[in-house]
């Protein structure tokens, strides 16, 4: 029997118990129980141990707002720190670690901290980050010294560094409603806009929804409120317009009324099953929100407020309700409002012994005076708990009379035995999501709290989040905001009646005692009182300052039991009233969320694999793969043993030689079609299309409307209004984009239409001197000699059967033709292409091959059309027409455009034999101890198999003017320094005969 | 933020692609003007406030769209195409 | 005639998946599409595209937005954006009779049979499924039978049939067919699903 359960009553399972182990030692808790009320009532009350001092803490609430009982949950060999006890449900097997403790739980070398508290208070990290001098280390230095102590010392759960392998999901939906909390006034809500015929999506973050009716003890409608819930919830469970999501934390309101929840799907279990998510992320896109996410109860500040057996008033009646756990043998009860009486005859009915009732306000209600003496108690009115003693445990309390009024202590302390206080200052909205979506909270002075900003057309709020407070107002207002967000009119029907009568919870404006001791306004990151004040007297006064200054409110838990408190003492501290401090504007998160299910599906490498045809015989035939954007080309085929650099050089060698075939499916292709499509492309690229006949290609450069060169490819004339565009493999794209954003924005009068047919051609490109040969062998249907296939020339034909289109051009500066096939018959022309090839040696090649091949032809790509460079820059004039204005033509001239000193295109060759690097400074002087300016850089570079040596293409200023000239490559990361020539960049064959030939 | 398409609906911002201000005017494409080209291609007027831009909804029907919107609260007041329909010479 | 090969790969094999233990909550397949046309008129020209594609596919056709109808085991066809239609159809010879079908003053039609890969999505947890993937309501109220709708995941653009109650078919380019067939694939294993 664990000590401190009670034999009867709770909404637990006591058919079935549930072993779990907290700090490696085994105990038994029930269906039902959170880690919390389990540890509870097992007698476990030191649970953690604090941030920055390391104090003992104990449970000290019963939901989200749990600043203390902070714990790492162990699960399939993941540590995940920092959940709180209060919101984990037990489970078989579930293991849980206390956090920021060493060696252990009950002896902790940290607790040395709180000698030390004064050298850590509000403003530590600010003021030795400005930093004291010592000796040497001043400043940052000082900082960068003290930190790796201050980390290890400071700080919660420590966090995994292997990767997180469970498995997380994301879930779109849309409905009418959406309310958010499933206490009465959500339920309500969700049946009215249902009933009116809305779709309805219903969020609870914890396991059951009911809220505050499963452990109030009222009646409604003669039934306990728990059953009023749960009847009502499985009246909306049956309907099929409503979905409810338990588990589910609705915790970011974005524009266009789009909500982020979080949906712990499988936390709860031993064990997720096959395929499950452990974590949904929810995009809820709602008509309407409904706000009904309740309120939570916030402290009163008194030294020693944080030792472990003080609580939440509500969390007591919490835990003795719903989980027939008693928080202690003798329990103290100090409060500014009714609420606490409350708490005490829960005490009672559940078994347990209320040893006092402290009580801020001179004189208490009738109704309250009936509880006290249901519970046994006669009220301590006038007087408020000055301290508290105790150890790892509460022992007593100290009890002094107190002023509400002037807040002025008198008279004697008096000791009270006893091992646990439950403490109250009233109630706060749950206000988060509607301070996310905009507007400002107002204070109300009656409930001495913030309500949310006025309702708009986005959202609604109903129950104790608009500060209804009591279950009766929670009925109709639940109601009546189910109503209103499906248009309709409220309600007048009668509600079931709801007893015994609500007690009145305003609370008198006491949210401290101050007398000596450290009290604590932050629990989780231990900011006391007297650290608002200091920040109060150092000037940081306003709150988002305040905030700053001491992290109150920046904890895990957000400062939900903190913030009005923190508020009311700077308030307090400046003379002015709460409302005039203001508060911060809440953002998202409203309770931590896992990365993980953020990033959804999205793990690992982020990018889908864009696969050409003939990926897989890439891969068979030895291909190491690179990528290429999202597409995945081959880089080399190396032979068993051979670098990457031998079997380039031997691919390149055999297409000078015989013949080598490539891949290029992954050009970016757009049929460009209409009546306009010619004049279209005159207006697009720098040159002239429409002059081009039928069945011929021409190369052609863009320019962005600045001037800058933006993309070049061939664009091929297969009808009169029919051109296939072909772009470059990286840019397809932003080309499509560009195009398009013509035709829709700037001409719409032009008759074009574009498709994007990348994925419809399988590409291959064969070149070499027996290229010609192989296509003899193969190609059925049309004649491939220089006479019916000329230079730029199209044909159609077929290949094994399969229909091909087949131009005559040349990246390389070999004899080439590019072969299109439809992507479903790629591998099937690929393979008879290789046979067809296989008398001439012919050699698959890769990027690399590709690479030298255009290098030593002195080809551009992007490496040198990079955003920076113009045509001319590229030696390219020769395509700017003059005959018609083009995109880009207005601005290319533009005298810094046209400078002659620009860095211009160049090839440079490798004097010392070494190879040369990408993105290396070429520069003039020779010697290590005076480079000299950059006067440029190289863009790619090879060992070139037709001159032998490495030779790349770089971007130099002057360009032209400095071939002949030796200069230096300058690559300090790579560590290579050497001589260079710069040439000409057509390294080889400069009068194209080989692919003219 | 949602983005109502005329074409496809509310859908989502992932779907869109800024394309930039909308009310800049493209000069003459034979014009020389250097200042005219200027404000075309660099000024941006930046307010804060209602706004005109062209977005497309590239991950849709990739459609370009005037989007009426305010830079500061991300309310969107109006979205048409950018296309003018045939016929009227207006926006739908 | 040269059959065309599947972009899948070997990992889309027949067989059952994931968490079946209460049921099979989707089937995957990859329905056979030897036509698939992608067709746009010329402004103010949508409604006779509609005619035209639509009697040579045997389907009755309309411009609005968001339209669409199929012909069990025949052909299908959706409105994709603004005066737009993709087509398609078990038949290869399909491609041809339709781009026929669209005179120059009517609009144009560009043949997408090799470009773009047909996956159907069917079962009670079909529209579960989908919605892990596309910020669209599936229901049927928003997105009822026979419609269409263009749309993307990340990088994946799809254009989706409603094609059933509870049966969806997807387009998606060619290249990011197999990727895309792995998410789906993935996004269906807390279903449990099969592959036919």
């Amino acid at each position: 029997m664990s000590p401190r359960r009670a034999a009867t009553g709770g909404l637990l399972d006591r058919t079935r118990t549930v072993r779990f182990t907290f700090d490696g030692q085994t105990y038994d808790g029930h269906p039902g129980d959170t880690l919390a009320s389990a540890l509870l009532a097992n007698g476990v009350t030191l649970v953690g141990r604090s941030f920055k001092y390391h104090r003992p803490r104990g449970v000290f609430t019963a939901g989200i707002d749990e600043p203390n009982a902070l714990v790492t949950v162990l699960k399939e060999g993941v540590r995940e720190p920092n959940i709180p006890a209060t919101r984990i449900e037990l489970h078989d097997g579930l293991r849980a670690e206390s956090q920021n403790r060493f060696p252990s739980l009950d002896y902790d070398f940290g607790a040395l901290n709180q000698l030390g508290g004064r050298l850590i208070g509000a403003g530590f990290y600010y003021k030795t980050f400005m930093g004291p001098v010592i000796g040497p280390l001043k400043g940052t230095r000082f900082w960068m010294l003290c930190e790796r102590f201050i980390r290890r010392a400071a700080g919660l759960g420590r966090a995994d560094y292997g990767k997180d392998p469970s498995r997380y999901e994301r879930m779109n939906a849309f409905c009418d409603v959406l309310v958010v909390g499933g206490g009465l006034a959500g339920l309500m809500a969700a049946e009215a806009a249902a009933k009116a015929g809305k779709r309805v999506i219903l969020a609870e973050q914890e396991p059951a929804v009911g809220g505050f009716a499963r452990w109030s003890g009222e009646t409604i409608g003669g039934k306990p409120a728990s059953v009023f819930a749960e009847q009502l919830a499985e009246r909306l469970a049956g309907l099929d317009t409503v979905r409810l999501l338990s588990r589910t934390t609705v915790w970011g309101y974005y524009d266009g009324n789009t909500l982020a929840a979080t949906e712990r799907v499988c936390d709860h279990l031993a064990k997720a099953p096959k395929g499950n998510p452990r974590q949904r992320h929810w995009t809820i896109r709602a008509g309407k929100v409904v706000l009904a996410a309740g309120a939570l109860e916030r402290p009163i500040v008194f030294p020693g407020n944080d030792r472990p057996g003080v609580m939440l008033a509500g969390a007591v009646r919490r835990y003795a309700t719903e989980h027939a756990v008693l928080p202690g043998d003798r329990t103290v009860l100090f409060t500014n409002n009714d609420s606490a009486y409350e708490a005490a005859v829960a005490i009672r009915r559940a078994g347990g012994h209320v040893t006092a009732i402290v009580d801020v306000r001179p004189s208490i209600s009738e109704a309250a005076a009936a509880l006290a003496s249901e519970a046994g108690v006669v009220p301590l009115t006038g007087q408020a708990v000055v301290g508290t003693s105790g150890g790892k445990r509460l022992a007593g309390v100290t009890v002094q009379r107190f002023d509400a009024a002037t807040g002025a202590l008198s008279g004697d302390a008096r000791p009270i035995e006893c091992d646990s206080l439950a403490v109250s200052s009233g109630w706060q909205p749950v206000i988060h999501l509607a301070s996310q979506a905009g507007g400002k909270a107002h204070w109300d002075e009656a409930l001495q709290a913030f309500l949310p900003p006025q309702p708009g057309r986005s959202w609604t709020g109903a129950g104790a989040f608009m500060g209804r407070m009591t279950t009766a107002e929670a009925l109709a207002s639940g109601r009546d905001a189910g109503l209103d967000a499906a248009g309709k009119k409220p309600s007048r029907a009668k509600l079931p009646e709801v007893a015994p009568q609500p007690l009145d919870i305003a609370p008198a404006p006491v949210f401290e005692i101050k007398a000596k001791g450290k009290a604590f306004v932050d629990l989780q990151h231990d900011v006391t009182a007297d650290d608002v004040r200091l920040a109060h007297r150092e000037g940081f006064v306003s709150v988002e300052h305040l905030k700053r200054y001491t992290t109150l409110g920046m904890a895990t838990d957000q400062g939900k039991s903190s913030n009005v408190p923190g508020l009311a003492i700077m308030a307090e501290a400046r003379g002015i009233a709460i409302p005039e401090a203001g508060t911060t504007r809440f953002r998202p998160p409203f309770s931590p969320v896992a990365i993980g299910s953020i990033a959804a599906e999205r793990y690992g490498d982020l990018r889908p694999d864009r696969l050409t045809p003939m990926h897989d015989w890439h891969v068979e035939n030895g291909a190491a793969m690179t990528p290429a954007g999202l597409w995945h080309r081959p880089l080399v085929y190396a032979a068993p043993g051979e670098t990457v650099e031998q079997a380039y050089i031997r691919e390149a060698a055999a297409v000078r030689r015989s013949v080598g075939i490539v891949d290029v499916s992954t050009l970016g292709k757009i049929a460009v079609k209409g009546p306009d499509a010619a004049e279209f492309l005159d207006r697009v690229y720098t040159n002239t299309f429409s002059t081009l006949p039928v069945g011929k290609a021409r190369y052609g450069l863009m320019l962005r409307e600045d001037g800058i060169a933006f993309d070049d490819g061939t664009t091929w004339r297969l009808g009169e209004n029919d051109f296939l565009m072909t772009t470059t493999t990286a840019n397809a794209g932003p080309v499509m984009q560009h195009l398009e954003y013509f035709l829709d924005v700037i001409w719409p009068d032009l008759r074009v239409h574009l498709t994007s047919v990348t994925d419809a051609w399988a590409g291959a490109a064969i070149a070499g001197p027996n290229a010609r040969k192989v296509l003899e062998k193969c190609v059925a249907g049309t004649a491939v000699d220089n006479e019916a296939l000329p230079f730029m020339g199209i044909v159609e034909g077929a290949i094994g059967g399969a229909p091909v289109m087949i131009c005559r051009l040349s990246f390389s500066g070999e004899l080439a033709y590019e072969v299109y096939s439809g992507a479903g018959h790629g591998l099937h022309v690929w393979e008879a292409l290789m046979e067809a090839g296989e008398e001439f040696a012919i050699t698959p090649y890769g990027m690399e091959a590709l690479g030298a091949l255009r290098i030593e032809k002195g080809h551009v790509t992007g490496a040198e059309i990079d955003g920076r460079t113009t045509a001319r820059d590229l030696y390219l004039d020769w395509m700017l027409s003059k005959k018609k204005p083009f995109v880009g033509s207005a601005l290319m001239d533009r005298p810094a455009l046209i400078d002659q000193n620009r860095i211009r295109l160049v090839g440079v060759v490798s004097l010392d034999g070494r190879p040369l690097g990408g993105g290396a400074h070429i520069v003039e002087k020779g010697s290590l101890d005076d480079l000299g300016q950059s006067i440029g850089h190289i863009t790619a570079f090879c060992y070139s198999p037709e001159l032998s040596k490495y030779i790349g293409l770089a971007l130099v200023r002057g360009g032209k003017a400095r071939h002949g000239t030796r200069a230096f490559v300058s690559d300090p990361l790579r560590k290579r320094f050497g001589p260079v020539e710069i040439v000409s960049h057509h390294f080889f064959d400069p009068e194209g005969r080989r692919m003219h030939g | 933020m949602l983005i109502s398409c005329p074409h496809c609906g509310p859908r989502d911002l992932a779907e869109f692609s800024y394309q930039g201000d909308a009310t800049r005017i493209r000069p003459d494409p034979a014009s020389t003007d250097a200042k005219a080209w200027y404000g075309y291609v660099y000024a941006r007027p930046n307010p804060a406030g209602r706004h005109r831009e062209f977005w497309q909804h590239a991950g849709g029907c990739r459609a370009h769209l005037l989007v009426v919107r305010d830079t500061l609260t991300h309310e969107i007041y109006e979205v048409t195409f950018a296309r003018p329909l045939p016929g009227t010479g207006e926006t739908a | 005639m040269v059959e065309r090969a599947t972009p899948l790969g070997t990992d889309f094999r027949p067989g059952s998946y994931g968490d079946i233990a209460g049921g099979v909550g989707v089937t995957l397949s990859a329905p056979p599409t030897g036509t698939i046309v992608e067709a746009t008129a010329w402004p103010g020209r949508d409604k006779a595209l509609a005619t035209a594609l639509g009697k040579a596919a045997g389907l009755t056709l309309q411009p609005a937005p968001g339209s669409g109808a199929f012909k069990e085991g025949k052909a299908a066809a959706f409105v994709i954006g603004p005066g737009r239609f993709l087509v398609s159809g078990k038949d290869e010879a399909l491609s041809g009779r339709l781009t026929q079908a669209v005179d120059p003053q009517t609009g144009t039609a560009t043949d997408l049979s090799h470009g773009r890969t047909a996956l159907r999505i069917e079962g009670p947890a079909a529209e579960w499924v989908l919605a892990k993937l596309f910020a669209l309501d599936f229901s049927q109220a928003a997105f009822p039978v026979s419609a269409g709708r263009a749309t993307a995941h990340h990088d994946v653009f799809a254009q989706i049939q409603r094609t059933g109650e509870s049966r969806f078919d997807l387009y998606v380019f060619r290249s990011l067919a197999r990727a895309f067939s792995g998410v789906l694939r993935h996004a269906a294993e807390e279903a449990g699903y099969t592959i036919r």
